[in-house]
Order: structure tokens, then C-alpha cells, then sequence
């Protein structure tokens, strides 16, 4: 072993010691060659799963690998057995196994978890009334039953039935004339918009949002114009509605 | 050590394809195996494996031909190694059978005839971590002073210095040895 290294290994030696200024130190330099000697002449035999790594690609079976070591004949059973690509496509085959695996275990858990909670709901009688409270407390505002009163209310109010009527009207006139001063104005595309906004006819128009503000007219009349004249209205209300109680009394006992 | 890789099989294990895979393993695996020794690992055919069964499949991203194929593994091997080492801290220490505890111990005829690998294992066990490292990093492994500074993540400046000093340590314990012995 330690006699038959080629002189160029021998050199790198010598040179790697001259590089360090021990380029004498003879006995340095066997104990250098000594160690290089470790080296062993042949690799050793591959382990199976190395054996299968290596014969997936090698068109022989490596003839120089085994000489050491008691595993040749695991070794060679193993060259026997596989043909090397049939192993690779499996361990492909099992990495899709795994990732369906996974998919089925977080189902499962999923489904573990419903269940559980499921069982929580039936057993306990508390549970069962506070989630039928907060189902109530969620559907209650969409439902039209208490905010509809609110509305119904003040307009029953005799004094208030001829007054709003009034207001309403008054606002009326006065949101068309701003729309029509924008008819006038704009030429550009957003006018057919407006123009349908400002008049009676935009509850036909937009079919899909007007719907709310066609109701709010009749009860305070403030919507209407707010929609428009931002500055003009608001004046409207505060000036019309103390003025017009006034008005209506007197109104009122004439109609009926 | 004595075959070289073909540049057939360097590109194509370079490329990837498994054709070459055990050509390299031929012709690499003996140093690693030589390096695994060198350093004391107690089962160093199967670090060897390990080393390969790792590095095989990895070989398409490898640039730099024969040395940068040869410093690619060999900083596998020297990761290995270091994991090795820290397990090693954690584990329990099997107790060997040494035969030089052994009070019937008598010279071994063909130690004192080869020289043994005892002897320069344990004249380099002596020696501090990363100038035992260098040297077998340089000498078992056969890599130049820029690979090794490349393994090792230090300068090559540093690696000569490291080398230098263990040269040196090297001899004084050699020399010292030969004194005793003689």
C-alpha cells in the first residue's frame, strides 16, 4: 500500500512540506505518507440503498465496488433483484401516496373536529339556547318587523300625516329645478344619470337602489333633496318644520 | 486514487444522469472512506454511504469539474463528520475493545511490519481539531489549500497558517516517537 503511490501524489506531498519550509524533515514525510495510506485502494461495497442508487444509472454492475467488508451479498442480491428503474418510479409512486395521505388525514381530522363539536351541541342544554339566542340576535335586524314601527309611527301622528305631505313637496319643485339646471350644464356622459336622479321617474330607472330612497321622501322628505342639494335642504327641514306645525294646525282642523 | 473519472462520466454524473454515478462512487469513495478513517469515525463505510447516498442525487447542480466535484463531496463528508462528532457529545461512549488495554497485549507482527494505522491515527489524535483537519483534509482527500479554505469556511491564508503549525506538531510528535522507540 504505501510503497506503490504514483510519484505525483508523493510530489504534493513534497510540496505541500516545502510550502510549510519542512521540506527535510524526512520522518515528517513518512508519517504524511503513512496517513495517505489510509486511503484504501478500492471503494467499499454499497450499502442496498446505495446499491440501488448507483445500478439506476450504471449500464454494468460496477465490477470494481465490492472487496470489502460483509455486505457483498446483500449487495449482489440486491443488483439481482432490482432493475434499478422500477425502484425509482416506486419511491415517485410513494411521494404521491404521501401527499394523498396527508389530504385524507386533514379531512379526517376535520370531520373528527365537527363531530366532536356536534356532540358538544347535543349534550349540552346551554350551548343549545345561547346559540339559538345568537341566531336570533343575528336574523333580527334583517328581518323589516321593528325597524318598518319606527317609520309607521310618526306619520300616524295626525299632526304629522298633512305636515310631512306638505314638506315634500315643497322639496319637490325644489330638487327638479336643480336637476334641471343640470340638464341644462353637463353634455358629458354622466348625464343621463343625473338627469334620472333628479326627476320622479328615477324610481323606474334604477331599479336595483332606489327602491329605499323612493320611501324616504314620503316620511321626512330630507333624502330626496339630499341626494342633490347638498347645502340647500338641510336649511329646508330646520326652517319648514317649525314653521309648518304652525301652519298645519290651522290646516288641519279645516280639512277634516 | 488511482483511477481518475473519465470527462465522460464527469459529465454526465455532472449532468445528472445516474450513469455516472458509479464511476464517481468508484473513484471518490476510497478517499472518503480513507478521510472518515483518518479522523477516528467508528463506522466510517456507513458515513461513507451516507455521504453518498446524500451527494448522488445532488450532483446536476455541481459546476467546476473534477475539483469542484471533489469539494463538493468532500464538504459533504467534512458536514457528516461534524454532525458525527456533536451526536457523538450526546451519546453514550461504547466502550471499545482496545487491545492495547488488554494486559495480555503482544505486539502485533504485522503492525510492526506495515507500520500501523494505529500509530499515525493516534500520533494525529494529538494534534488540535482543525489542524488534524487540514492535514487530512490536504493529504487523505488530496485537496488544495483553496478547497480546503472553502470546506472548512476560512481564508486561504488561514488554512496555510493551520497547516503549517500542524506540519510542525506533526514532526515534533513523530520525531519524539522515534526516540521513545528507539
Amino acid at each position: 500500500m504505501t510503497g506503490t503511490r504514483e510519484p505525483q501524489q508523493d510530489g504534493s506531498i513534497q510540496a505541500m512540506l516545502s510550502d510549510s519550509g519542512l521540506a527535510a524533515a524526512t520522518e515528517l514525510r513518512s508519517a504524511l505518507e503513512q496517513l495517505r495510506a489510509v486511503v484504501p485502494d478500492a471503494a467499499p461495497a454499497p450499502r442496498a440503498d446505495l446499491a440501488a442508487l448507483l445500478a439506476a444509472g450504471a449500464v454494468g454492475p460496477a465490477p470494481v465496488l465490492a472487496t470489502t467488508t460483509a455486505l457483498p451479498t446483500v449487495a449482489s442480491a440486491k443488483y439481482a433483484a432490482d432493475e434499478s428503474l422500477p425502484t425509482r418510479v416506486a419511491s415517485l409512486a410513494e411521494c404521491r401516496r404521501r401527499k394523498r395521505r396527508l389530504a385524507i388525514v386533514g379531512g379526517a381530522v376535520v370531520g373528527a373536529m365537527t363531530l366532536g363539536a356536534g356532540a358538544v351541541a347535543a349534550s349540552s342544554e346551554d350551548f343549545r339556547h345561547s346559540v339559538s339566542e345568537t341566531v336570533d340576535v343575528i336574523f333580527q335586524p334583517a328581518g323589516p318587523g321593528t325597524p318598518a314601527p319606527e317609520h309607521v309611527q310618526p306619520s300616524t301622528s295626525p299632526s304629522s300625516v298633512p305636515a310631512l305631505p306638505a314638506p315634500a313637496r315643497t322639496s319637490g319643485p325644489g330638487t327638479p329645478g336643480a336637476a334641471s339646471t343640470d340638464e341644462g350644464t353637463p353634455n358629458s356622459s354622466g348625464t343621463p344619470g343625473s338627469t334620472e336622479t333628479g326627476h320622479t321617474p328615477p324610481a323606474v330607472g334604477r331599479g336595483g337602489i332606489l327602491p329605499t330612497p323612493g320611501k324616504r321622501p314620503e316620511s321626512p322628505g330630507l333624502p330626496g333633496g339630499g341626494r342633490n342639494g347638498d347645502k340647500d335642504l338641510p336649511r329646508v327641514p330646520g326652517s319648514i318644520i317649525p314653521t309648518l306645525p304652525g301652519v298645519v294646525p290651522t290646516k288641519a282642523p279645516g280639512q277634516p | 486514487m488511482a483511477q481518475q473519472l473519465s470527462d465522460d462520466e464527469l459529465s454526465a454524473a455532472l449532468a445528472g444522469d445516474p450513469s455516472g454515478f458509479s464511476a464517481v462512487y468508484a473513484v471518490i469513495s476510497p478517499a472518503v472512506l480513507g478521510y472518515f478513517r483518518a479522523r477516528g469515525v467508528d463506522d466510517a463505510e456507513a458515513l461513507t454511504q451516507d455521504v453518498f447516498v446524500d451527494v448522488l442525487p445532488k450532483l446536476a447542480g455541481v459546476s467546476g469539474g473534477h475539483t469542484g466535484l471533489r469539494t463538493f463531496i468532500f464538504s459533504v463528508a467534512h458536514a457528516r463528520l461534524v454532525d458525527y462528532r456533536r451526536r457523538a457529545e450526546r451519546t453514550p461512549r461504547l466502550a471499545e475493545y482496545d487491545p492495547l488495554n488488554d494486559a495480555r497485549y503482544s505486539a502485533s507482527a504485522e503492525d510492526e511490519v506495515l507500520g500501523s494505522l494505529g500509530g499515525i491515527s493516534d500520533t494525529l489524535a494529538r494534534l488540535n481539531e482543525e489542524q488534524r483537519e487540514v492535514l487530512v483534509l490536504r493529504i487523505v482527500a488530496d485537496l488544495s489549500i483553496e478547497q480546503v479554505a472553502g470546506i472548512m469556511d476560512k481564508t486561504p491564508g488561514a488554512i496555510k497558517q493551520l497547516q503549517r503549525r500542524g506540519l510542525s506538531a506533526l514532526r515534533e510528535l513523530v520525531t519524539e516517537k522515534d526516540h521513545a522507540a528507539s
